[in-house]
């Protein structure tokens, strides 16, 4: 499934911030975010794909796209009930 | 349910961010946390800590730890540990032969520590861990 142009209904954006700052703040928006919805994650951290991965895996929600555009790594993850 | 034990033993930022990254990280995951500060590690837990660099070996990086705090690039560790101490899986236990070493009371700690213990209760909270590291 292409990533970039997806629908969101949430935007987070870490770039700039290091391991734990993008997981850290995709929780806490996916944690207030409704099942169905998808939080997409903006980070720079070569950690987070993979990271973000093992984490929705771990928990329960679903990494339903990986785009890079640049240095940008575009994550978008739906919330799961 | 996952389980990450961690014996925190200095208060130095070099060594506190990764336990507390480690710590919230399983938080945020669905994991329980265990943290056992012990030796200068309880120094850490004092009332209004501020951590005063890094370990004396590592002195030389500090420089680039300092300007990473302060871009942002790098959250805090207070940060980073309120972020997990809110999922409620985390628990913070100070050592109490330590805080004797120092002269030191439950009230002198953070109101984030859940209570003075000795080894046998580390061990017992910390027992079936799936990760168990000593950070110091």
């Amino acid at each position: 499934m292409r990533g970039c142009g997806m629908n969101a209904d949430i935007t987070i954006d870490a770039k700039f911030t290091s391991c734990p700052g993008p997981l850290i703040a995709l929780a806490d928006a996916v944690g207030k975010a409704q099942p169905g919805q998808v939080v997409k994650l903006l980070a720079t951290d070569p950690a987070a794909p993979s990271d973000v991965k093992e984490w929705a895996a771990g928990v329960g929600h679903r990494l339903i796209a990986t785009e890079k555009s640049g240095d940008v790594w575009e994550l978008y993850i739906e919330v799961s009930g | 349910m996952s389980k990450i034990a961690l014996i925190v033993a200095s208060e130095k930022m070099d060594k506190l961010f990764p336990a507390v990254t480690l710590a919230t990280t399983a938080a945020i995951s669905g994991w329980e946390a265990e943290m056992f500060f012990t030796f200068w590690g309880l120094l850490a837990l004092k009332k209004g800590y501020q951590p005063s660099g890094v370990t004396l070996d590592y002195k030389a990086y500090e420089g680039k730890l300092n300007e990473a705090l302060a871009s942002g690039s790098i959250p805090g560790w207070k940060t980073v540990l309120e972020q997990g101490l809110a999922t409620g899986r985390i628990r913070i236990y100070a050592c109490s032969t330590t805080l004797g070493m120092f002269n030191l009371k439950q009230e002198d700690l953070e109101s984030f520590v859940d209570s003075i213990a000795g080894a046998a209760t580390f061990l017992s909270k910390a027992k079936g861990a799936d990760v168990s590291l000593f950070i110091s």
